[in-house]
């Protein structure tokens, strides 16, 4: 009886230990792009790269296991901590969650044809039409 | 004034569907509780002990548990006009007005660059940290932002306010500068809880200004506001030193730290109305995965003899049992040591409930 737990826990471990996050940007896009800088844009602290741009950050669905793994990893929040500081800034006029994509395909599609947006796939699935600029 | 906003932002979504991205989204909290002893305020006819669990909302709880004075709905409505410009409406149906729907922020908002927005229009004072999410439970751990430092007569003002975004260094700025007025022809607080009489409250000149910095753990935010205040009971004009309006200044300060599980919650405030009153909070709270057990202190101290002066130690928990849901029960102890300027008395309550958001 206990068995079939013990397997489902065992498997989303292992999901959590072995995927990894790449994060994307268009391959005209040149700026120096940190983890704190990937940070500060998906929780609404800067809203422009270095030079000055506008930076449109791009998320995942919320229950996509991607998603939660960028929150976690790099975000370094849990999807309730993350809920909650976006519900403080969007009940006050202050910001707006990024938007979702569908998947990775959704994501690198949308990130190849414009230069502010900032995006994160499944390690690995990124292709030549985006940069890959942290991996984590 | 508010008639005119609301048109005017209702013209501007009946306009939307070929221009504007309409975005509703919004929160609820149904909270209940009783008291579960107290004192009342005998002095004052006040027999029963009675439970004040925020002041400008006027949430009380007595004896009989309840479901009323804390819970509320709350609709967000936003629209999106593109190049920056947007429209945002906020209603709020509260269980201690019989959820009578009231617009408690309609504002429209201009996105001058990266750095500068500018709105116009009602929205909420933002006096103290937890003001502009006040009525969002969701967004914080307690069952309510601490009572004995909110007490605010004036919840809501009608104004300008520039919005400023920027960074230096590791740290993250935040900050806004806002003018406008309040005009409160029948304020609750003031008309139901404190004069029994129909009160008239003005805030007018009002300027003020808010600095936020923070980086990953800590996050610091000083404000300073000053107003003129006129207040009319029942018609009368209130005198203050035989004059009919007086200068308040407001001061606050607040500090919180974030060690992951570990955060540390405080506020100091000052308002200045001639006579000094201070108010300061301290909160510690630790995360268990989804559990988050709290410990609070909170006070209000007039600075002078016989003045008003209480406070509250609170413990609770947060209990996120879904993605966009939290339970939270909460435990608070009242003292309230004045005689002449008492505010409900001492009492013992506890109060539960459901926050989400959507």
């Amino acid at each position: 009886m206990k068995r079939p737990l013990l397997c489902i826990a065992v498997a989303f471990f292992s999901v959590n230990a072995y995927a990894g996050v790449d994060v994307v940007i268009h391959p005209s896009n040149t700026n120096d792009i940190n983890a704190n800088v990937i940070k500060k844009l998906f929780i609404g602290k800067s809203k422009s790269f270095a030079d000055g741009t506008k930076a449109i950050p791009l998320t995942q669905t919320a229950n996509a296991p991607i998603t939660g793994e960028f929150n976690e990893r790099v975000l370094n929040k849990s999807a309730t901590q993350l809920r909650a500081h976006w519900s403080k800034l969007v009940f006050t006029g202050k910001g707006t969650p990024p938007k979702e994509a569908a998947n990775d395909a959704e994501v690198l599609a949308l990130v190849a044809s414009n230069p502010n947006i900032i995006g994160f796939v499944t390690s690995g699935s990124a292709d030549g039409s985006v940069k890959v600029v942290q991996s984590f | 004034m508010k008639t005119k906003l609301a048109l005017a932002i209702a013209s501007c979504m009946l306009a939307a569907p070929s221009f504007a991205e309409v975005n509703l989204s919004g929160f609820a909290s149904i909270n209940g509780g009783k008291v579960l002893s107290g004192s009342g305020v005998p002095q004052f006819g006040i027999e029963d002990p009675i439970f004040l669990a925020d002041y400008p909302i006027v949430s009380t709880y007595d004896e009989e548990f309840s479901l009323e004075p804390e819970s509320l709905f709350g609709l967000q409505i936003t629209a999106d006009l593109a190049d920056g410009l947007s429209a945002t409406a906020q209603i709020v149906a509260r269980g201690a007005n019989d959820f009578d729907a009231k617009f408690e922020w309609a504002y429209i908002s201009y996105e001058l660059n990266e750095s500068w927005t500018i709105q116009a229009g009602k929205k909420r004072l933002p006096l103290f940290y937890y003001s502009d999410f006040y009525d969002v439970g969701y967004a914080y751990v307690w069952m309510r932002a601490p009572a004995d430092n909110y007490t605010w007569q004036i919840f809501n003002y009608n104004g300008i306010n520039a919005l400023y975004t920027g960074e230096v260094g590791d740290w993250s700025l935040s900050g806004n500068i806002y003018t406008g007025r309040e005009d409160d022809e029948s304020n609750k607080l003031l008309s139901e809880f404190f004069f029994g009489e129909p009160t008239r409250e003005i805030w007018k000149d009002i300027v003020g200004g808010v600095l936020q910095a923070s980086n990953d753990w800590l996050e610091i935010r000083g404000t300073y506001m000053t107003y003129t205040n006129q207040r009319y009971r029942s018609g009368e004009p209130v005198l203050w030193d035989g004059k009919d309006e007086r200068e308040g200044d407001f001061y606050g300060l607040a500090v919180n730290a974030d060690f992951g599980n570990l955060f540390i919650l405080s506020e100091l405030n000052r308002l200045d109305l001639g006579g000094k009153l201070d108010t300061r909070m301290l909160t510690v709270g630790y995360r268990i995965d989804s559990v988050t057990p709290f410990i609070s202190y909170a006070e209000f101290e007039e600075d002078s003899a016989g003045g008003e002066e209480h406070n509250t130690t609170s413990v609770g928990i947060r209990w996120d049992f879904h993605p966009a849901a939290a339970f939270k029960v909460q435990y608070d102890n009242v003292n309230d040591e004045s005689f002449d300027l008492a505010v409900a008395g001492d009492s013992e309550a506890i109060t539960f409930g459901i926050d989400l958001v959507f």
